[in-house]
């Protein structure tokens, strides 16, 4: 339809604004259609910064949201330096390498307090051969945001921050953001084939809170058995809002 | 029995001398002012002033109790000629009350003899040190009391006449040691001094007529020093991993700045940007007369080329290394690291941190067990419902939180390593069990029984990662 069609094009005159002179990124697919589709360019923006947070104690571990951002940015390992900002030093390497990471080309720099670790991200994310840059910090500022997205821009990295409150205690407000994306990241209990005794591969419940020029959704994904498979997950469900939030409903009234 | 340790000119001048007996000394001297001698404190003015006279060369060695000894090899012409250097580092002592003596030769031995024994401020040419010891006593060969006074007994004076004598007779009459003392002080042997930082070549100077203390001052001559040096490691083809900034206040103290980098360079650009933010930690007292420059960890680099086919490709060189060296020089070198295996089975020991930029040592990760993404520093003790022995637990309490486990695998038993166990006991007490464990929201955790049952100490369980 015409109507349509002069619709996307000026959609896409407006995501050129947003870029600047840039030309369109490339992106990582997740490989299946219902999230690809609603991400702008069919995948995970590259050149941009994305945001992931847990919820509970999972804010103040950010272990499962780890396992999900490593398996998702692995098809940046083969690209250039890969750094990793951490307020605490909790990272186990050989937990990295078991998913197929480079976990021995990993840069790991501790940060003293949360303002300088996103001075530290900003500067990795500007430096030219960085392919990735990894954040725990506690909530990015709009200030914050923008700063990182400049750095994105002037360098050739994507930046993953892992919201995180490393040390516990009360978090601060949630900021408005100013991440290409924003994602919830939740454990999901694992089906292994029936028969097959210990774990199966791990699940998420994962939610896409904000996207610009896309929309929102929420999955559950599971991890693909095969590490070097083409795409790190496989979608065994599409959610809709209401079966995001009734699972921790029903677990504080049982 | 009490004995003079010391005396000054006018003492000597009136026939006193060090381990004189303080009675006599003072049946001759009646008027003889003294005070306690202090070795202690002696050995640290001299390690003070070893520390000042790295303004002449980075390689000073104390020698204990009155010497110190300076390798000035490729620093003299910084002042003109090893004449000029000689005067200039007398004349700066004189100026701070130190009485001292000094001579410049190419050996240790040699230099401490004419400096002690010779006629005064001696530059000896290289390769005339027999010449030029010749005429000078025995005790300056640096010889034990006794064999000194041997030698002297037997009338052998002076250093040529022991030189004459062959070499096996010397040897067989008063000991290897003399040969050696001899040798030494020719330059015939090498000797291993006890230098406060090693000789380097690789150090520049720069020297006021002015003392400068503003900021902007010091940001100027850290720049032109660095140009300095890094002009001269361009033209050799060599690179260095670390610099050492020193600026020498009139004073006499020293402020030192020091910085690392995660590949050997020589750009001034960046030796200075990573200067700059220390600057202000510079304290000028009353202004600051020299500022040295020594370049460390200097291997040959040499010139890079840019290939065709990686133009697109940034070096690490360009890229991250610069991004290293500023995190490092800020957060300080233990904050940035990467993670390499090692063959351990522990958990806590399979990892060591390595500089991020160091080779790799191409040893894998052991990727046959699963691991956590996340391992806890210290395991986290949890209380737990376990059915019988080598189960799994059903239901366990962490952080206040109780989970029900959903699936669990395991366990992975991992002993202590044999080789740490004193020899002998071979009682596996210190085993652990490794559980990977799901709750029922499908969040993950490892965790470990600590003992066996039936042991004489009851088991614990401890949560040690996640993910």
């Amino acid at each position: 339809m015409p109507a349509s069609s002069t619709l996307a094009a000026l959609r896409a005159e407006i995501a050129a604004l947003e870029r600047g002179a840039r030309p369109a990124s490339a992106v990582i697919a997740l490989g299946d259609p219902r999230v690809d589709g609603r991400l702008p360019g069919g995948g995970l923006a590259l050149g941009a910064w994305h945001e992931f947070a847990g919820e509970g104690l999972e804010l103040e571990t950010a272990a499962e949201s780890a396992a999900f951002v490593v398996r998702l940015a692995r098809p940046l390992t083969g690209r250039g330096e890969l750094v990793w900002v951490l307020r605490r030093d909790d990272l186990h390497a050989p937990g990295l390498a078991g998913l197929g990471f480079p976990a021995e080309r990993l840069i790991q720099v501790c940060a003293r307090d949360e303002a300088e670790a996103l001075a530290v991200m900003e500067d990795a994310l500007r430096t030219r051969g960085v392919a990735a840059v990894f954040g725990e910090v506690e909530a990015v500022d709009l200030t914050a945001g923008r700063r990182l997205q400049l750095a994105c821009e002037q360098g050739s990295a994507t930046g993953f921050v892992l919201r995180r409150r490393p040390f516990g205690g009360r978090g601060r407000a949630d900021a408005s953001s100013a991440a290409a994306t924003r994602w919830t990241v939740a454990p999901a209990p694992s089906e292994p084939a029936p028969g097959e005794p210990g774990l199966g591969a791990p699940r998420w419940r994962v939610g896409l809170e904000r996207c610009r020029g896309g929309r929102t959704g929420a999955w559950i994904f599971e991890a693909a058995e095969d590490d070097d498979a083409a795409h790190p997950f496989r979608l065994v469900a599409e959610l809709g809002d209401r079966d995001v939030a009734a699972p921790e409903r029903l677990r504080l009234a049982g | 029995m009490r004995r003079l340790h010391a005396v000054d000119d006018a003492a000597q001048a009136l026939g006193l001398f060090a381990g004189q007996k303080a009675t006599d000394a003072m049946a001759l001297v009646p008027e003889l002012a003294t005070d306690e001698a202090d070795p202690a404190g002696d050995a640290a003015a001299l390690a003070a002033l070893a520390l000042w006279c790295v303004r002449f060369s980075p390689a000073v060695a104390a020698d204990p109790p009155d010497g110190l000894l300076i390798d000035i090899t490729g620093v003299a012409h910084l002042w003109g000629g090893e004449a000029a250097m000689l005067d200039d580092l007398l004349a700066r002592m004189a100026r701070q009350g130190i009485p001292a003596q000094g001579a410049v030769a190419g050996s240790a031995g040699a230099a401490w003899a004419l400096a002690r024994c010779g006629g005064g401020r001696d530059v000896v040419p290289p390769g005339a040190e027999a010449e030029w010891l010749a005429p000078l006593p025995v005790t300056g060969l640096r010889l034990e009391p006794q064999t000194a006074a041997q030698l002297l007994r037997l009338g052998l004076v002076r250093v040529g006449q022991l030189a004459a004598i062959p070499r096996g007779q010397l040897a067989r009459r008063f000991g290897a040691r003399v040969l050696t003392r001899l040798d030494q002080a020719l330059a015939r042997a090498e000797e291993a001094l006890a230098f406060r930082r090693p000789a380097t070549p690789w150090f520049a100077r720069l020297a006021f007529a002015e003392p400068i203390s503003a900021p902007e001052d010091l940001a100027r001559a850290s720049r032109d020093i660095a140009a300095c040096l890094c002009a001269r490691l361009v033209a050799e083809g060599q690179g260095a991993g670390r610099f050492e900034l020193a600026f020498h206040r009139l004073d006499g103290r020293a402020e030192r700045l020091a910085i690392g980098l995660s590949l050997p360079g020589r750009s001034p650009d960046a030796v200075t940007r990573l200067f700059a933010p220390m600057l202000e930690r510079v304290d000028p007292g009353f202004g600051i007369e020299v500022v040295t420059l020594a370049a460390d960890r200097v291997e040959p680099l040499p010139e890079r080329q840019a290939s065709l086919a990686a133009i697109g490709e940034v070096a690490r060189e360009d890229g991250v290394a610069p991004l290293v060296d500023r995190l490092a020089n800020r957060l300080g070198e233990g904050r940035v690291w990467r993670a390499e295996a090692w063959p351990s089975h522990i958990p806590e020991r399979a990892v060591v941190r390595r500089p991020p930029l160091s080779a790799a040592d191409g040893r894998a990760w052991a990727r046959d067990r699963p691991r956590p993404v996340r391992l806890f520093a210290r395991p986290e003790p949890i209380e737990v419902t376990a059915p019988i022995p080598d189960d799994p637990p059903i239901v366990f309490r962490w952080r206040g939180t109780l989970r029900r486990v959903r699936r669990a695998e395991g366990p992975e038993r991992l002993a202590e390593e044999w080789w740490r166990r004193p020899p002998g006991e071979t009682a596996p007490a210190d085993a652990r069990d490794y559980y990977r464990v799901e709750d029922e929201t499908g969040a993950r955790y490892w965790l470990f029984r600590d003992r066996l049952y039936g042991g004489e100490v009851a088991p614990k369980w401890w949560l040690h990662g996640l993910g």
